[in-house]
């Protein structure tokens, strides 16, 4: 059968969607893939309101906080070394809030306004000791959002 | 193929089929082609219109849904006030305040009606909210209040006393924490849900007004373009024009000549700029260019006129030119009268030229003429034999009125060659010495006529002018009927009127032969056919007179020939009069004789038998056709 000049339009243009397709399949699915972790994994998903970890003792050294937030609503994850128990870290004059500055409590990272079903990654070079994990929004440390992590 | 015959069927249905002619633009394709630009232009700026509609009100709506969810922690934070004081034995009305709570997240949750911030009792109806970070987070923020209100009512009914009352208490502080802060997200992924969309709005509202801009620069510069090309295709044919344009200021002056004038008038365009038009017109015709200027001029706007005159050219010749005169003094682009002038000089020539030619030929005749009527001057003076002279009688009024024709076409030539008197006449002689003229005298009958005097040098233009209208009606009526001439004095002169019982002319043919007795144009074929009109209405324009025909009373016309006063001097003013003979006419003491006597002793342009008087009626044996002429009018 002889090609049409539209019939070759419509050629081109199929074969040039199929092209653009094909390149952006690859692109989008290697850019879905997470990075290896650089340290020792560790899983922490956020929801109201608890704050859960894959594991509970991680090695010194690199550690990565791979963080998820579950919702359903906005949580950050505030991260302090203290061999305080993880539901008796001492509160702010509101009575609601951590008081970070408190002695005997360190503070190692603090990862900010998480909105829902947000993804960071977080590494942290961690000594040995005893780690805290907790959400120090209003109400959200004594709704039970925190964990502990231990590094030896 | 012009653009706008292109069949539709043929390629694409083209857009421009929408605009077929712009009658303001005239045939541009540009417009035609690219026309589309116009409806797409509307659709932008309807679009904007919606957009920016949509804009507003989404603003308003989102404003109400962030004040609405931004009561959430008051509201949450009374009703844990109200709990505590309430167990703390203090007035309060927590389930009131409970329920206040909880309305603002079942309205954004479920959607409903609200109380407008500073609107009164007015209420504005509130979507319920579709987004799923927002439905998750309202509803968190609806289990959170149910947990509250469950830990305040067990502290309401435990009171101080329960032992989990410090318990419950931490408990409902923590809670109104947690609300407050899913309350604050609640609102912040509200508002910036709100912003984000009337972002969006506002960029594609300022993308289409973008768009809008740049489609409408496009139509002015496309518009402008067509109008370039069709001011530029209006220059060059009015420069390259074989007749000149010139516009006259109001005062007058030349405020414009295209640039024909170098063709017509040897002159350059700006050469008679601020000039009067009056300097480059022959003296002659002025008085016909100012009247029709000013006729025009106070005309309605719009109004034309026509005119021929001669223009000086540069060499100093005159060329003859016809104009059409349009006042567009109304038109701020004009301001003034346009002259299209064109010039027929070779027109005027050639004219000029038959006009002499006629006139040489007719002078010719006119004295072969005047010589057979000479010869049979003497034949009848010589002849006893009464049906011999009634014979010579009858081929002298042949030759009278063949005279008359050849006359007629001496007037047709435009030449002015006349027997001018220097005294006047008595009315009576010029109107029976035009009878004389008319072959068939006998059939007249002149009657009523006032004792006046006719002006000399209209005198035998006079004769001719009644002699051809009484031919006619005689030529026109049955030959046992009469032609009555009469006459009565009006306000402004004297009315002669020739009537005829004969078969009379339709309106059309009256209306044609007054315009052509009103207006005498140049000699042509169309004159030739009705000749004697037009040397009728010559000669009345010469002196004044107005003829008109009418229907009659009868069944026939009568034609009314009013004699201006100036032309007109009471009886007995006439003394002998001493005929100014132009070249070629003969003037013999024969011919005064034979012309009945008149009594002022002026020369009639013919001569009447003796028997004019005392004739009867003729006999009418003679072939009624013959009399009739040819058919038509003055023929």
């Amino acid at each position: 059968m002889a090609w049409t000049r539209a019939g070759r339009r419509w050629a081109w243009a199929l074969a040039l969607v199929l092209a653009a397709v094909a390149l952006a399949v690859p692109l989008t699915v290697a850019r879905r893939q997470e990075p290896p972790p650089r340290g020792a994994p560790v899983n922490v998903l956020l929801h109201d309101f608890k704050v859960q970890e894959d594991v509970a003792v991680v090695p010194a050294g690199l550690v990565t906080l791979r963080i998820r937030n579950q919702g359903p609503t906005r949580h950050e994850l505030v991260v302090i070394r203290t061999d305080r128990a993880p539901d008796n870290l001492p509160l702010q004059q509101d009575g609601l809030t951590v008081d970070e500055e408190e002695d005997g409590i360190k503070l190692v990272e603090e990862v900010n306004g998480m909105d829902i079903d947000e993804h960071q990654t977080v590494d942290l070079r961690l000594a040995p000791g005893n780690y805290v994990m907790y959400c120090n929004f209003e109400g959200h440390y004594l709704g039970g959002m925190h964990a502990s992590l231990a590094v030896r | 193929m012009p653009v706008t015959q292109r069949p539709a069927a043929g390629g694409r249905p083209g857009i421009g089929r929408l605009f077929p002619r712009l009658p303001i633009l005239g045939d541009l394709r540009l417009i035609r082609r690219f026309g589309w630009v116009i409806p797409v232009l509307i659709v932008l700026v309807a679009a904007i219109v919606a957009y920016n509609g949509r804009a507003i009100s989404q603003q308003r709506g989102s404003a109400l849904v962030v004040y609405t969810a931004g009561r959430q922690r008051a509201l949450v934070e009374r009703y844990t006030k109200d709990v505590l004081v309430k167990v703390d034995g203090f007035q309060a009305d927590p389930k009131d305040s409970g329920e206040a709570m909880r309305q603002p997240v079942d309205v954004l949750l479920d959607g409903g009606s609200v109380r407008a911030p500073q609107g009164g009792d007015a209420r504005v109806e509130i979507a319920p909210a579709r987004d799923r970070k927002v439905r998750l987070k309202l509803e968190q923020d609806r289990r959170l209040i149910n947990d509250l209100i469950v830990v305040g009512d067990e502290l309401l009914k435990g009171g101080q006393e329960a032992p989990d009352y410090e318990a419950n208490v931490t408990k409902l502080r923590v809670l109104s924490a947690q609300l407050s802060s899913v309350s604050n997200d609640a609102v912040q992924e509200i508002t910036e849900q709100s912003e984000a969309s009337l972002s969006r709005l506002v960029q594609i509202e300022i993308a289409l007004g973008v768009l809008s801009v740049l489609a409408a620069l496009g139509l002015g510069l496309l518009l402008r373009r067509a109008g370039s090309e069709q001011a530029a295709q209006f220059r060059s044919l009015v420069n390259n024009s074989s007749d000149l344009i010139t516009v006259l200021a109001p005062d007058g002056t030349i405020a414009y000549q295209s640039p024909s004038v170098q063709r017509m008038l040897g002159r350059r365009p700006g050469d008679l700029a601020g000039t009067e038009l009056a300097d480059v017109v022959h003296p002659d015709d002025q008085d016909e260019v100012n009247a029709s200027l000013a006729r025009l001029a106070e005309g309605a706007p719009g109004a034309t006129d026509t005119f021929g005159c001669r223009l000086l050219h540069n060499d100093g010749s005159w060329r003859h030119v016809e104009s059409i005169c349009t006042n567009l003094a109304d038109d701020p682009r004009v301001n003034g009268l346009v002259l299209n002038v064109r010039d027929v000089t070779e027109q005027a020539a050639l004219r000029q030229s038959i006009s002499d030619l006629l006139h040489n030929l007719a002078r010719r005749s006119q004295g072969l003429v005047d010589r057979q009527l000479e010869l049979l001057d003497e034949l009848e003076r010589a002849e006893v034999d009464p049906d011999r002279l009634d014979e010579l009688f009858r081929m002298d009024h042949l030759a009278t009125r063949m005279r008359r024709n050849v006359e007629n076409l001496i007037v047709l030539s435009g030449v002015d060659q006349r027997r001018r008197w220097s005294e006047s006449v008595p009315l009576r002689d010029v109107v029976e010495a035009a009878v004389g003229e008319v072959e068939e005298y006998s059939r007249v009958r002149v009657a009523g006529l006032h004792d006046l005097t006719l002006a000399g040098q209209a005198a035998s233009d006079v004769a001719h002018l009644v002699a051809e209208l009484v031919e006619n009606a005689a030529s026109f009526s049955s030959p046992t009927t009469r032609v009555e001439v009469s006459g009565g004095p009006t306000g402004n002169g004297y009315v002669l009127e020739i009537e005829d019982h004969g078969i009379g002319m339709s309106d059309a043919e009256l209306d044609e032969a007054n315009r052509r007795l009103a207006e005498p144009l140049a000699a042509d074929v169309a004159v030739s056919r009705m000749m004697g009109f037009h040397v009728v209405g010559r000669l009345a324009v010469r002196h004044g007179i107005k003829v008109q025909l009418r229907h009659s009373w009868f069944g026939g016309v009568t034609a009314l020939v009013l004699l201006p006063a100036v032309l007109l001097g009471s009886a007995g003013e006439h003394p002998s009069m001493a005929p100014l003979v132009p070249a070629g006419v003969t003037a013999s003491p024969e011919r005064l004789l034979l012309a009945n006597t008149t009594k002022s002793g002026w020369q009639p342009r013919a001569h009447l038998p003796l028997r004019q008087h005392a004739a009867p009626p003729p006999d009418h044996g003679r072939d009624g056709d013959a009399a009739a002429g040819a058919g038509e009018p003055f023929d």
